[in-house]
């Protein structure tokens, strides 16, 4: 029997739930029946089984779970790719490469991603540092990378800070001239798609002492991020933002965040012509921490449509080859980055995969009291133990890695030896609705 | 410099005041907590043994939410706690099982379904802005509301700082005639048809125009109205008794109502008459001569509306059924498109007010009727969930549905409801327009430009490919 005697209460608790979860998450994708409760119309219950399964073993799901699509009736799970028949397939071993750049302007640093997918902004405050952790980890591991959002920077993410993308959003919290200078690509997020044109919110409930500071501002006292920023009333304004990153850091890729409006396309050309190296658009089925209902369903288009509304405009303008296009917002799959990317996408943002992958059910009580129950959108300091960063971190990294397995087959089976081939394949797809 | 400044006389800014009114009639809890009583004993067993008597540790269990905090703990879950994390289940699939409770969704109909009914609930009972973590956990699109999305800009008026209250987002609509253009004659005095409207702070009207005889709900939607300063439509009959609330009680006139006119005991503002009336409406101008006449009837002939405001009738409310259907079946976001189309192409549009009742049931779908082309809308059905009515069977016919109010209900406990409702949703608009970036809800009507439909996107990003083409 392992000796308890030197533990703390706390310590004992935490160890147990943590064994207890793990069981859980172990136990359920292999599981005859799901947990009822589990799971609804866009993350189904394979899909967040199988996600899990993924975050396991590294591999995708043999057991019968439905990992590529949900049961959403539009958009990504109305379409399939067209395969051709086996004898048009590329060898088993051919190499396929899923590396993408950030950068198609000939200034700045030539960066590029092992993998067409990065983690998305969460901010400091609304997940917890093991979050921030596992996800910086992971990134560095993989060679790509994961973004700060809009909360600070903390001291125990700068040894991977070559794999961190500072976001400037319209609050700037916890901006500061260091955490500029420490990024290899500076994101400003003028929207967010899961409540587009409404700011940012963080409850006083998860305003605590370390996250205030972090942000430079009260404990307990809910912080606001306005909506627009104030000093951006044009592409000219957004251009002055633009020099002023530069100044701060003339290395830095820029990335400009924008929601899913009817003008979507306009908007990506605007951010393009004021020097963005990265377009990211963030469509309206995407995750969050808190955001009203009524935002999340109904204000502004579902990422399927804004793609190849940008891709198209921006092919048009002639600038397409200029400018790196990444999607996000409801991307829920490998099968959904590829779809992504076949309707005109470089790449794909990730962020509730991610948060399933180290045990997010999908339950939504993330604003709720202390936050999520198992220790992810949080900052109770006794919960947030539940999810350990080395943890988190395999985790991350297995998914991806069960990503990647399924991108090579799928590109192998459609003949392309490079994710880049892939691009406005949109002949490669076919409608199932 | 005055050392403080002080509101015009007579200024207030609107705001209407929510207080928390839980429930009283107990509905059943959203999930079914099971927990096998040997597994769990076993669990007990094994951690007293494992901890050895450390009391925290043993008695640490999964739940935050207080569903096993009863005296004897797992072995009576409180179910109504349960917010259906999972983390429970998460822990101990051998024993626990989280089940959506079958009860609860049997609450509404098909149309009003129990998710709406949810949403009502915390509405009603809070006052607040639903609030939810995680992303959109529904359908992709779909018919009707479901198949619309409204637009936002990136870089708008910064009216979010409206929604927090430091800048005003109005909400005010005005319900009766405005002329396309003032006359004057020679000394500079107007002639010709002058604007006669009344202005309510919310395009929210309550529609209890086919509530039964002696309905408790009637007296709750007057007073209600009254304090939010916006209108509640009631039955003539139930409307004899208002006069207290004259200000906001629009009567129902029907064709028997006619011969007890002067009963009324108040002049109001606005009248509605219950289907077109040559006798009727003669009837109504002598009465009241100073109120607007509106038509009540059904969406369904948009020709023949036009031809109404000819004859003088310039505010109508119209009607599909509470599924939001006319009798031949058409959805009601089609319905007022057509109606709006019409009057702009007659080229009257500005002069008439259209209300709608019928199949808007959620925050949302204000707004997007207002985009479709109404001025207000005029709420039913939400009112009787908020007010915790059950649906007897499918609730879809005006007059043909059943409904059963809570024995116990109060006026007091019922207009707070009523109210909480009002201001969530007039909060979830602000929130709507502040992404827009427009800071009158006035110019939301008819403001196509601002939607996007499913059908369209949809054509324009998936044609072309293969199998669409056929699919549709
Ligand atoms: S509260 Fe629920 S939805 Fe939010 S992160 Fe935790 S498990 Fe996921
Ligand atoms: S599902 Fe969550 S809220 Fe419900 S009993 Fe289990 S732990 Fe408690």
């Amino acid at each position: 029997m392992a000796d308890i005697t030197h533990k703390t209460d706390e310590q004992l608790i935490v160890e147990k739930h943590i064994a207890n979860l793990h069981n859980g998450f172990a136990h359920w994708p292999r599981a005859e029946e799901a947990p009822p409760a589990l799971g609804d119309s866009r993350w189904t219950q394979d899909l967040i089984l199988a996600t899990w399964l993924m975050a396991e073993t590294g591999k995708p799901p043999e057991n019968g779970l439905e990992y590529k699509i949900g049961a959403s009736g539009g958009g990504f799970d109305v379409l399939d790719f067209n395969i051709p028949s086996e004898d048009q397939w590329l060898p088993a071993d051919t190499e396929i490469d899923l590396s993408i750049p950030l950068n198609r302007r000939d200034d700045g640093a030539q960066l590029k991603i092992n993998i067409p997918m990065y983690g998305g902004g969460m901010s400091y405050g609304s997940i917890s540092e093991h979050v921030m952790q596992a996800r910086a980890r992971a990134a560095q591991h993989l060679g790509t990378f994961t973004s700060t959002g809009e909360g600070g920077y903390p001291p125990s993410l700068v040894p991977y800070k070559d794999h961190i993308i500072t976001q400037v959003a319209t609050g700037m919290f916890g901006v500061r001239e260091e955490t500029i200078q420490y990024a290899p690509i500076v994101e400003f997020k003028y929207a967010q798609g899961a409540k587009p044109g409404l700011g940012g919110h963080l409850l006083g409930d998860k305003a605590t002492d370390v996250v205030a500071a972090m942000r430079e501002s009260v404990p307990w006292v809910s912080l606001f991020s306005p909506f627009p920023f104030h000093s951006v009333y044009s592409v000219e304004d957004h251009r002055k933002h633009v020099d002023w990153i530069r100044t701060t850091n003339p290395r830095a890729l820029v990335s400009v965040k924008v929601s899913t409006p009817t003008d979507v396309d306009m908007v990506a050309v605007g951010s393009y012509f004021a020097g963005a190296h990265i377009v990211h658009l963030d469509g309206s089925y995407g995750g969050t921490g808190a955001a009203p209902e009524i935002a999340k369903k109904n204000i502004a288009m579902p990422i399927e449509f804004a793609i190849p509304k940008v891709h198209k405009y921006l092919v048009s303008e002639n600038v397409r080859e200029e400018v790196t296009l990444m999607a996000s917002g409801g991307v829920r799959t490998a099968y959904d980055v590829a779809k992504a990317i076949a309707l005109g996408a470089d790449g794909c943002v990730m962020g509730t995969a991610e948060l399933i992958a180290i045990g997010c059910t999908r339950c939504s009580n993330c604003e709720r009291g202390r936050g999520c129950p198992f220790g992810l959108t949080t900052t109770d300091p006794l919960l947030q133990q539940l999810m350990p960063a080395d943890w988190g971190q395999q985790r991350i990294v297995n998914m991806y890695n069960a990503y990647a397995i399924q991108l090579r087959d799928l590109l192998r089976k459609l003949g392309l030896k490079s994710i880049r081939e892939l691009r406005g394949r949109r002949d490669l797809l076919k409608y199932v609705g | 410099m005055p050392e403080h400044r002080e509101a015009p006389a007579g200024y207030h800014r609107y705001h209407i005041p929510t207080k928390p009114a839980p429930d009283i009639e107990k509905w059943p809890s959203r999930f079914k907590v099971k927990v096998r009583r040997t597994g769990l004993a076993k669990l007990l067993l094994s951690e007293v043994l494992h901890y050895r008597g450390r009391k925290d540790v043993i008695l640490s269990r999964p739940c935050m939410y207080g569903v096993f905090s009863g005296p004897v703990g797992g072995f009576m879950p409180r179910e109504e706690h349960c917010v259906g994390c999972l983390r429970c289940t998460t822990e101990f699939p051998e024993f626990v099982r989280i089940e959506h409770n079958p009860e609860r969704q049997k609450l509404g109909d098909s149309y009003f379904t129990f998710n709406y009914v949810d949403q009502i609930a915390y509405e009603a009972s809070s006052g607040l802005v639903p609030v939810r973590g995680a992303g959109y956990r529904g359908k992709f699109g779909g018919e009707g509301w479901d198949g619309m999305w409204t637009d936002m800009s990136e870089i708008v008026r910064p009216t979010r700082d409206g929604i927090h209250g430091r800048e005003t987002i109005s909400t005010v609509v005005d319900i009766g005639f405005t002329p396309n253009f003032l006359q004057f004659d020679a000394a500079g005095q107007p002639t010709g048809s002058l604007p006669h409207y009344v202005s309510v702070q919310l395009p929210i009207l309550f529609d209890g125009g086919d509530l039964p005889g002696n309905s408790p709900a009637a007296h709750i939607y007057a007073r209600t109205a009254a304090e939010l300063d916006t209108l509640a439509v009631l039955p003539f009959e139930h409307a004899i008794g208002l006069g207290e609330y004259a200000h906001a009680v629009v009567p129902v006139v029907r064709p028997h109502d006619a011969p007890r006119l002067s009963q009324l005991g108040f002049t109001p503002r606005v009248v509605e008459m219950h289907g077109w009336d040559d006798a009727l409406y003669t009837a109504i101008a002598a009465a009241f001569p100073e109120a607007i006449i509106a038509l009540r009837t059904g969406f369904e002939d948009a020709a023949a509306l036009v031809g109404y405001a000819q004859r003088g009738i310039k505010v109508f409310h119209l009607l599909a059924d509470f599924h939001g259907r006319s009798p031949d079946g058409r959805f009601v976001l089609d319905l007022i498109r057509e109606s709006h189309t019409a009057f702009v192409e007659a080229g009257i549009r500005e002069e008439v007010t259209l209300l709608g009742s019928g199949g808007m049931i959620a925050a949302e779908h204000m707004p997007k009727a207002m985009i479709c082309g109404l001025d207000a809308v005029a709420v039913d059905t939400p009112l009787l969930v908020a007010l915790q009515a059950r649906f007897n069977g499918e609730c879809a016919g005006r007059t043909a549905s059943h409904f059963s109010f809570p024995t116990n209900l109060n006026q007091a406990w019922g207009v707070q409801r009523l109210k909480n409702l009002a201001a969530s949703w007039r909060d979830q608009l602000l929130e709507i327009l502040g992404a827009m970036g427009l800071r009158e809800v006035r110019r939301l009507r008819g403001e196509m430009g601002r939607a996007m439909f499913m059908k369209s996107l949809e054509a324009d990003a998936f044609a072309g490919l293969l199998g669409y083409t056929e699919a549709k």
